[in-house]
């Protein structure tokens, strides 16, 4: 019972830590910078396929593992198996690779944010969330129609790189995940009280009186897209190395609207709030999850669409009854020198 | 070797015309709530269902159905106002109200997919990628849908024209549109015309979508599929400009479907599965090149040349 117990609390750990991080990179990019990203769900799958179509290849490579007249699609499950064998005694290869994964999704996601910027920055808010909305899932037409990047519909399985760790793989890859987020979690909070997290407030604020100010509005929307595209890019490499598993299904409901709703739940523009309203929803949804069979066969539906009517009302009341959420953003702070000259 | 056959053609009408119904629903709503509608999607898949469970159920002649999906659509639209009152009454944000329409549209889906497992336990009837096609009639070797929908679109733009421009309500309802304050100011009551927008855009995205059952399958993700082609075709047509929607909508019809037939014939069946591309490349073109759509800007040039001439 117990360690049933602690598997269900490391998991709930494990996909509150991924979520977070996206719903770090979105904050940075909804909240900060007013940027209306209903298409996170094109980085996390940007972020997920690099691992899938990158990892299995890499890892044979690095670890010199002959794969010679094997296809890295259709003999996917013995090359991993291989790979996993070698990793279960390398822990240090396995970091490695781990690291490596995640640089490389980062650096991708990034690019892609720059990629999609160049026709939107210059837009307005509802022009901006009409083209993201429409374009979050061309990478999954691309996943299915293209085989070799992650072996179409059913999808490839991935070196597992916490294969060392034996039976504590999942507490560990939840504890590696954890350190991921605190270092993004104190990166965003530390961007908050830099100049640029100031101006990226301005611009959100008041494009105008930015503007007066000689702020350039599409640079630092740029900028901010390319922080938080980043983020979201590894939460999906993250995602898809702990699950061991990438194939193109990344769907709009789980990985744009439900980071939106974690976001409004704990409060727009607060990293604290996020934090707070991502762990709100993740223990709700695992409860959810965990005792949806007692309502199974007494209804004539299936009970996971009552998620969507359930989530799609509490979104609902949220804007209507307390649009700040939980946490609202706090006013900045502003010390004043002598002389009155704020700093 | 002819690269586009006459049922390719065929195939390009009806899509359009139902592209167009739906995107002209977008366009109003946006250009009287400045909110950009993504609820439209299961506005699409509720009258596509609505048609199916219908005349599945009662037996009916799906074409007569398509009343029941106009009124049962206009009922999700006019809960959605209700919905939308609040925010709006609180000056909230436009991220505020689309992240509003997104969740209205979440919620839908549940409730759509809900009523399709339930008829399908209560009626035993197939309820997932189901099609009428099998009940339509054909007229001179043309399918019944194709004569249907484009009959209806030009009807519905004829009678959307004479109500906006030759009734007092479609009056006021433009006055609206285009300076809400002003409007008030002048004692026309802004909800009601909201609220006429609304039903006006619902029901015509429930003929679009009832129509959809006729011409092929339905899923309870149908809506959803579309949405990116429907933002599409709006915006080729301005956003604000509601007849530009149907030249926006036939615009992207055929380049889809024809287009992708050229390219499947030319380059190979490969690109196929590419389609949900389209709408999504010429979207970005149109949103980097002319962001105000393409019917504006043309109205234009030939205004000038008219003065010039």
């Amino acid at each position: 019972m117990f360690e049933l117990f602690m598997t269900f609390v490391i998991d709930l750990l494990a996909f509150f830590l991924i979520y977070l991080i996206l719903n770090i990179g979105l904050n940075i990019e909804l909240g900060y910078t007013g940027i209306t990203n209903f298409g996170t769900v094109f980085w996390f799958s940007a972020g997920g396929f690099t691992v899938g179509a990158l990892a299995t290849r890499l890892g044979a490579w690095l670890l010199n593992i002959d794969t010679s007249g094997m296809d890295f699609i259709d003999d996917n499950m013995a090359i991993v198996t291989k790979i996993n064998g070698v990793l279960k005694g390398e822990p240090l290869q396995g970091l490695m690779l781990l690291i490596l994964m995640i640089l490389i999704a980062g650096v991708i996601g990034a690019f892609l944010g720059v990629l999609m910027s160049i026709p939107t920055v210059r837009l307005r808010a509802d022009y901006l969330g009409i083209a993201f909305l429409a374009s979050g899932e061309i990478l999954n037409v691309i996943g299915v129609a293209y085989r070799p990047l992650v072996g179409g519909p059913p999808g490839v399985a991935v070196p597992d790189v916490w294969a060392w760790a034996g039976e504590w793989r999942f507490p560990v890859a939840t504890f590696t995940i954890f350190i991921f987020a605190v270092i993004f979690l104190a990166y965003a909070e530390y961007l908050v009280r830099t100049p640029l997290g100031r101006s990226l407030r301005a611009v959100r604020d008041n494009e105008f009186a930015a503007q007066a100010y000689g702020k350039d509005i599409a640079r630092f929307r740029l900028i901010a897209m390319v922080i938080g595209s980043t983020l979201i890019s590894i939460s999906g490499a993250l995602y898809v190395l702990y699950s061991q598993a990438a194939n193109p299904s990344f769907f709009r409901f789980h990985w744009t609207f439900l980071p939106w709703l974690m976001i409004l739940l704990g409060g727009i523009g607060n990293n604290i709030g996020v934090l707070i309203g991502t762990f709100i929803y993740n223990t709700i949804y695992k409860l959810i999850v965990f005792y949806k069979f007692a309502l199974m066969g007494i209804l004539p539906f299936d009970v996971v669409w009552l998620n969507y009517i359930l989530l799609g009302t509490l979104i609902l009341l949220i804007l209507i009854y307390r649009p700040q959420g939980l946490l609202p953003e706090k006013p900045p702070k502003i010390r004043l020198e002598r002389g009155g000259r704020s700093s | 070797m002819t690269l586009v056959t006459l049922g390719t053609i065929e195939q390009a009408l009806a899509y359009s015309s139902i592209l167009s119904f739906l995107a002209i629903g977008i366009s109003l709503l946006y250009k009287t709530t400045k909110v950009p509608n993504f609820a439209h999607a299961s506005f699409a898949t509720a009258g596509a269902y609505s048609v199916y469970s219908i005349s599945t159920i009662l037996g009916l002649n799906p074409y007569i159905a398509l009343i029941v999906a106009f009124s049962s659509v206009v009922l999700m639209a006019v809960l959605l106002f209700i919905v939308l009152e609040p925010l709006r009454r609180r000056k909230a944000s436009t991220q505020m109200l689309m992240i509003a329409t997104l969740a209205y549209d979440i919620l839908m889906y549940g409730v759509l997919n809900v009523f399709a497992d339930t008829i399908q336990a209560l009626f035993k009837i197939p309820s997932r990628t189901v099609t009428l096609m099998r009940f339509d009639f054909t007229i001179a070797g043309l399918r019944g849908v194709l004569v249907v929908s484009l009959i209806l679109l030009s009807l519905s733009a004829i009678i959307l024209y004479l109500i906006l421009n030759r009734t007092y309500i479609g009056i006021c309802l433009r006055a609206s549109m285009e300076n809400q304050a002003l409007a008030e100011s002048i004692g026309i009551n802004t909800r009601v015309t909201l609220l006429i927008s609304w039903i006006i855009a619902g029901g015509l995205a429930g003929l679009g979508g009832g129509i959809l059952t006729i011409w092929t399958q339905i899923d309870p993700s149908i809506g959803m599929l579309l949405i990116p082609s429907m933002f599409c075709a709006s915006i080729l047509g301005g956003l604000e400009e509601i007849y530009g929607a149907i030249i926006g909508g036939f615009l992207l019809g055929f380049v889809e479907i024809i287009g992708i037939e050229v390219l499947a014939r030319s380059v190979g069946t490969w690109v196929t599965p590419y389609r949900p591309a389209i709408p999504l490349i010429i979207l970005f073109t149109t949103l980097l090149l002319c962001p105000k759509g393409l019917v504006g800007p043309l109205r234009e040039a030939i205004r000038k040349s008219w003065r010039r001439g």
